[in-house]
C-alpha cells in the first residue's frame, strides 16, 4: 500500500469518528439523565452454573472483554484461562483443548444452545469475536447432563450483551495495529498501519424495552515477520498469506410484554473471510469463507408453577474452503428448540425440567446427498440446598439421536462451607458427571469414508476441590480454589487407514485425562487505587490408556496437550487510568503421541493502557495495546509463524 | 485464626498459592555421539503430516542395528526438510528429496546429508530420477486430478530447464535405453521421453492407474498398477462393479507396449509397494492386508505370502534380501519400522519418523 493513500485511510477513518462522536454527544446530552443509575442486572433465567454444584466455572472479566474488543475468543481464552488453543496461524482455524480432550469434546453454547457445527463437531474460535457477546465463561469437565452432545472435557458459555440503560447509549470505536518489525526506519508511520478495527454500538432503553445493535468490521494484513525454519540460513520473511477480513453485527431486544412475560430476541451474524496462513515452508493458496447466522427467540413467564423458558433458535452456517485443487462448500442449518420450566420452592430446592430438539440440515460436497438428523433430549436438573452451607445438585439428561442410542448421562455434585471465622470461609466440593458426544455427521456421511456404525463417544469424570474464600469488608477479596479431576473417554472416534488404504473414523482408544487446576484471584480497594489479580496454574496428564491398534502409544501425553499452563492477570484502576497485563505460560507440548517432536514452552504477555476523558456525560478511552511485549518466537501449531511484537491504539466514545 | 493479623493471613494464602508455581521441568536431553551415515544403511523416507514441514529422513546403520532420526535437520542447523516427503533418490554424491506440499527438492550430501542446494519452482512434485550428473528429471502433479509434467533439472545449477507436459498425475518414473517413462496414475498411460531430446515419443496404454515401475535382472521393467476407483452415482459409496482391479504388468521396451498383464483377483485392495530383490529374479508386493513375492519368470500371480501383514511403505534390501516395511501409526504418532529376514522372520522393530513411506538403501 503506497504510504499517500494508507494516510488518507487513516485520517478519514478519525474524521468519521470525530464527526459521529460530535454529531451525538449533545444530542444526547439533552435527555433527562436523572435515570441514570444502574439498574440491577436482571438475571434472564437462572445461569445453568446454578445446577453444577461443586464444578469448576471461570469466568472473564469484563474489563478485559472491554478492553480486547477486537480479538477473538480464542485470543481471551487463551490469555485468561487453562483452556489451550491450537491456532493455525494467526489467521487459521483455533480449535480447543478442555482438560487434554480435542476440540469436538467441548460445547460451546450461546444463550443457553449449543452452537457447535454438526459437521465438523466443532467451533472455530477465530471465527468468534469478543464484541459479540457480552459474557463469556467456561466450564470445567464433563457436563453432558446439562449441555448435551460433547461437552466432554468442557463447555464455553456465551451470553449476548445485557442493556440495562435507560434512554439512547451509543458506543463508537477505532481501532489501529501495527507490528513493530514492519516500522519502516523512521519510525511508525501510516503505511505501517497492518489492522483496523472498527466497533459501533447503539442502544435504547426503557421499562419494558431494551434493544442494543452492535456492528464491527476488522481488516488484517497480517503481514509481520518471522523467521522461516524452513529455509537454509532460517531468513526473515514476511508473512504474506494471512490477511483476513472479518465483519458482523449483533442485534438484542428484549421486551417486558407484563411484569411476569418477557420476550428477547438475539441475532448474531459473523462474516470472515480469509488467507489460511500456510506453515513454514509448505505450500500456500487455500482460502476460506465463513458466514454464520445465528437467530433465537426466547419467551419467558412467571406462573404459578414457576418459570417458563422457551427459546427457538435457526443458526446457519456457511463454510467455502478453496484451494488449488479444491472448492469445498458446507451449508448447515439447524433448528432448535429448547423448553423448560423452572420450579423454586422457598431459599431451598430449585427443579428445573425440559427437553430441547435439534433438526439439521446439511448440505456438503463430501455427502452424497443433503443429511437430515433430528436429536432430542429431556432433562432435569435438580438443586437442593439442605442447609446453609450445603449445596447439592443431581442432573440427568436422556438423548434421542436418529440411528443412535447414547446411554443417559447423570451428574452429582455438591459444596459445602465446612468452616467460617472471621474473614475466612473453606469449601469442600465435588462432582461426578457423565457426558457423551454423537459423531459428527463429517464421521458418518463423508462419501467412501463415513462409518454409519460409530458408537458415541462416552465420558465420565470426576473432580473434587478445595476453596479459599479471604474477605475484609468491601476491601479484600481473595479466593482462592484448588481442583483434581479425573475423566475417562471410552470410543474415542479417529480417523484411520483401513487395510484398503481408505481413512475412515472407527471408535479407538480409551482415554484417560487427570489433572491438578490451582488458581487464585484478588480484589483489593486501597484509596482510590482498585486492583485486581487472578492466578492459574494447571497440570494436565492426558493419554491413552487402552489402544486397539498394536502400534499405538499407550502411556504418552498426547499431541498438543501441555502439561503445564499458567496464566496471570493483573488489572490496575487509578483515577481515570487503567493498566491491564496479562501473562500465559504454556509448557511443551509434544505434536506427536509418541512425545516426540515438541513445540517449546513459551510465554506471552500483553499489557493494555487506557486513559478515561470525561466530555459532558460522555466518555472518551483511549487506549493503547501491546501484544507480545517481550516479542516472544512461539507456536500453537507445529510451524505456523505466530505474531510478534505488536501495538494497537483505540479511540473509544461512550454515551451512557 | 482468629487472631491472626490480617497481613499475615493474606500473606500466607498467597505464599501458598505462589509456591505452587514453583515446579521445575524436567526434560532430559540425551547426549548423542554424531552418528555416521557411512557404510551400508538404509534411508528411511519419513513424509510427515500434510500441511505441516515435519516430513524428515531417518538413517537405519545395517552392521551396528543402530539407528537416527531427523538427520536432515541434525546436520543443517534444525533447518526442517519440508512438508510430505514423498521419495528420496541417490545419485553419486547425493541424495535428492522430494517434498510434496512444500514445491520442492532438497540437494544432500549423501555422505554428511548437508544442503547443497534446493530445486525450487516445482508444482507438487512427486519423484525423481538422474540420467547423469547433469540432468535429472521429477514428476509433478501440478494440480490433483489435471494433467502433470516433467521438470527436466540442470543438476549442476539445480534448476528447472524445461517442462514436459505428461498424462494426469504422473507418479514414478525409471530411465532405460536412453528413454525415461513415466506412469500416468490418474488414467492408463505411460508417457515415453526420450532422454536426448526431452520430448515425449510416446504414450502407451497400460491397466488403469500405473504407479511404480521396477527392473528385473533380464532389463524388463514392471509397472504395478493400482486400478480405478470409480464412486456411486450418488457418491455414497465405492461402486465396486465399476471399480478396477489392480494389475502387475511387464512393459516390452523395444515395443514400448504392455507385453503382460496379470490382473488381481479382488477390486476391494489396491496393490502397493511394488520391490524386487537384489538379484533381480523376485517381486514383492503388498495386497489384501499381505506381502506376496513371486518368480519373475512365474506365469501368472502367484500366492506365495512372505508375510501375513501388508505395510504403508515395504521394500527389499537389495543385498540381505530382508523385508523393510512400515506403519504409519495414522500419522498421528511416530512411524514404526519392522525389519523382516527373507523368509519372514520379524528381526527388528523401531519409531522413526511421521508416517515412514519408503526405504532407500545405500
Amino acid at each position: 500500500m503506497l504510504r499517500d493513500e494508507s494516510i488518507i485511510v487513516v485520517a478519514n477513518r478519525i474524521l468519521l469518528f470525530i464527526v459521529l462522536a460530535i454529531v451525538a454527544c449533545p444530542a444526547l446530552a439533552q435527555q433527562d439523565t436523572s435515570h441514570y443509575q444502574l439498574q440491577s442486572v436482571h438475571v434472564f433465567g437462572k445461569p445453568a452454573e446454578v445446577y453444577s454444584a461443586g464444578s469448576r466455572v471461570t469466568t472473564i472479566d469484563s474489563a478485559y472483554l472491554q478492553t480486547y474488543t477486537s480479538s477473538s475468543l480464542a485470543d481471551a481464552l487463551q490469555a485468561r484461562t487453562p483452556v489451550y488453543f491450537k491456532s493455525y496461524g494467526v489467521s487459521g482455524l483455533s480449535s480447543v483443548s478442555f482438560r487434554g480432550t480435542n476440540a469436538s469434546q467441548t460445547a460451546v453454547l450461546w444463550n443457553g444452545l449449543n452452537i457447535g457445527l454438526p459437521t465438523l463437531g466443532q467451533s472455530d474460535f477465530s471465527t468468534l469475536p469478543l464484541s459479540g457477546f457480552g459474557d463469556v465463561s467456561v466450564q470445567s469437565g464433563s457436563a453432558g447432563a446439562t449441555y448435551g452432545s460433547g461437552a466432554i472435557g468442557g463447555a464455553v458459555l456465551l451470553n449476548s450483551p445485557t442493556y440495562t440503560t435507560k434512554g439512547f447509549g451509543l458506543d463508537l470505536q477505532q481501532q489501529f495495529g501495527a507490528f513493530e518489525g514492519n516500522f519502516t526506519k523512521s519510525g511508525l508511520s501510516c503505511s505501517d498501519i497492518s489492522s483496523y478495527f472498527s466497533n459501533g454500538r447503539i442502544s435504547y432503553g426503557n421499562d419494558k424495552l431494551q434493544v442494543g445493535i452492535g456492528a464491527y468490521h476488522k481488516s488484517a494484513e497480517n503481514d509481520f515477520m518471522y523467521k522461516d525454519l524452513s529455509r537454509a540460513g532460517k531468513p526473515e520473511r514476511t508473512q504474506d498469506h494471512a490477511a483476513q477480513q472479518q465483519y458482523g453485527f449483533t442485534q438484542d431486544l428484549t421486551w417486558q410484554l407484563t411484569p411476569g412475560t418477557k420476550i428477547g430476541l438475539h441475532a448474531w451474524y459473523t462474516f470472515t473471510d480469509r488467507e489460511l496462513q500456510p506453515a513454514m515452508g509448505s505450500a500456500s493458496g487455500a482460502e476460506q469463507l465463513d458466514k454464520n447466522l445465528r437467530l433465537l427467540t426466547q419467551l419467558q413467564h412467571d406462573g404459578n408453577w414457576g418459570t417458563t423458558d422457551v427459546k427457538l433458535a435457526y443458526f446457519k452456517d456457511f463454510l467455502n474452503y478453496t484451494d488449488d485443487a479444491t472448492n469445498s462448500v458446507a451449508d448447515v442449518q439447524t433448528y432448535q428448540l429448547q423448553a423448560e420450566q423452572t420450579y423454586t420452592k422457598g431459599k431451598n430446592w430449585s427443579l428445573r425440567g425440559g427437553v430441547n430438539l435439534q433438526h439439521f440440515v446439511a448440505e456438503n460436497d463430501g455427502y452424497a446427498q443433503t443429511e437430515q438428523e433430528n436429536r432430542a433430549a429431556l432433562f432435569a436438573l435438580f438443586r437442593y440446598d439442605p442447609t446453609q452451607t450445603i449445596d447439592l445438585s443431581l442432573n440427568l439428561r436422556q438423548a434421542f439421536v436418529t440411528d443412535y442410542n447414547p446411554a443417559p448421562t447423570p451428574a452429582l455434585g455438591f459444596n459445602w462451607k465446612f468452616y467460617q471465622q472471621a474473614q475466612h470461609q473453606l469449601f469442600l466440593k465435588g462432582n461426578v458427571s457423565g457426558s457423551y458426544r454423537v459423531p459428527t455427521l463429517n464421521d458418518r456421511f463423508w462419501v467412501g469414508a463415513g462409518n454409519p456404525t460409530l458408537k458415541p463417544e462416552q465420558g465420565w469424570s470426576k473432580e473434587a476441590g478445595l476453596r479459599h474464600l479471604f474477605i475484609v469488608g468491601n476491601t479484600l477479596l481473595l479466593e482462592t480454589e484448588a481442583t483434581t479431576y479425573h475423566m475417562l473417554v471410552d470410543d474415542w472416534i479417529q480417523w484411520t487407514e483401513d487395510e484398503t488404504g481408505r481413512w475412515r473414523p472407527i471408535n479407538l482408544q480409551k482415554v484417560r485425562a487427570m489433572g491438578l487446576e490451582l488458581s487464585q484471584q484478588l480484589t483489593a480497594t486501597i484509596g482510590t487505587l482498585k486492583l485486581t489479580g487472578s492466578a492459574g496454574y494447571t497440570y494436565t496428564s492426558s493419554e491413552q490408556v487402552a489402544v486397539y491398534e498394536g502400534q499405538g502409544d499407550k502411556g504418552r501425553q498426547l499431541m498438543y496437550v501441555p502439561r503445564h499452563k499458567a496464566v496471570v492477570a493483573t488489572g490496575l484502576t487509578y483515577k481515570n487510568w487503567q493498566l491491564h497485563t496479562d501473562l500465559n505460560y504454556t509448557g511443551l507440548r509434544y505434536t506427536t503421541n509418541s512425545e516426540t517432536r515438541p513445540l517449546e514452552s513459551f510465554i506471552l504477555i500483553n499489557a493494555a493502557l487506557s486513559k478515561q476523558l470525561h466530555l459532558n456525560q460522555c466518555k472518551l478511552i483511549l487506549s493503547l495495546r501491546t501484544e507480545n511485549i517481550t516479542n516472544t518466537v512461539y507456536q500453537t501449531m507445529a510451524y505456523r509463524a505466530m505474531p510478534p511484537r505488536g501495538y494497537t491504539f483505540s479511540l473509544r466514545f461512550i454515551i451512557p | 485464626m482468629k487472631n491472626t493479623p490480617l497481613f499475615r493471613s493474606f500473606y500466607l494464602a498467597v505464599l501458598l498459592f505462589t509456591s505452587t508455581f514453583v515446579f521445575t521441568s524436567c526434560d532430559s536431553s540425551d547426549t548423542e555421539e554424531p552418528f555416521s551415515l557411512s557404510g551400508k544403511g538404509v534411508f528411511i523416507v519419513n513424509e510427515g503430516n500434510f500441511g505441516t514441514p515435519n516430513g524428515s529422513v531417518s538413517f537405519y546403520h545395517k552392521a551396528s542395528s543402530h539407528f537416527e532420526n531427523d538427520i536432515f535437520s541434525k546436520n543443517n542447523d534444525d533447518q526442517l526438510l519440508g512438508d510430505v516427503v514423498q521419495s528420496m533418490t541417490l545419485f553419486e554424491d547425493h541424495a535428492y528429496i522430494v517434498a510434496n506440499n512444500s514445491n520442492k527438492i532438497e540437494v544432500v550430501e549423501k555422505q554428511t546429508f548437508k544442503s547443497v542446494g534446493t530445486i525450487q519452482g516445482l508444482k507438487s512434485p512427486r519423484y525423481f530420477a538422474a540420467l547423469n550428473h547433469n540432468k535429472g528429471y521429477v514428476t509433478e502433479w501440478v494440480a490433483f486430478g489435471g494433467n502433470g509434467r516433467v521438470s527436466v533439472i540442470n543438476l549442476e545449477t539445480n534448476t528447472v530447464i524445461k517442462t514436459i507436459p505428461v498424462g494426469a498425475m504422473p507418479e514414478q518414473l525409471i530411465l532405460a535405453n536412453g528413454k525415461l517413462y513415466v506412469a500416468n496414475s490418474g488414467g492408463n498411460t505411460v508417457s515415453v521421453i526420450n532422454t536426448a531430446t526431452d520430448v515425449v515419443e510416446n504414450t502407451f496404454e497400460t491397466p488403469d492407474s500405473p504407479s511404480e515401475f521396477v527392473q528385473d535382472k533380464n532389463n524388463h521393467i514392471w509397472v504395478l498398477c493400482s486400478g480405478k476407483v470409480v464412486y456411486t452415482d450418488d457418491w455414497s459409496a465405492i461402486d465396486y462393479t465399476k471399480t478396477t482391479p489392480g494389475a502387475l504388468a511387464k512393459l516390452n521396451t523395444t515395443a514400448n507396449a504392455i507385453e503382460t498383464t496379470y490382473t488381481f483377483p479382488s477390486n476391494q485392495s489396491i496393490p502397493k509397494n511394488l520391490s524386487v530383490n537384489g538379484a533381480g529374479d523376485k517381486l514383492y508386493y503388498t495386497y489384501l492386508g499381505k506381502t506376496y513375492s513371486q518368480a519373475v519368470t512365474a506365469t501368472q500371480l502367484t500366492s506365495t505370502v512372505v508375510l501375513g501383514r501388508s505395510f504403508y511403505g515395504m521394500e527389499v534390501d537389495p543385498e540381505t534380501g530382508n523385508i523393510y516395511g512400515s506403519d504409519n501409526n495414522n500419522f498421528s504418532s511416530d512411524g514404526t519400522v519392522f525389519i523382516y529376514s527373507p523368509t519372514g522372520t520379524k528381526l527388528q522393530e523401531f519409531k522413526a519418523g511421521i508416517g515412514p513411506n519408503g526405504f532407500v538403501f545405500n
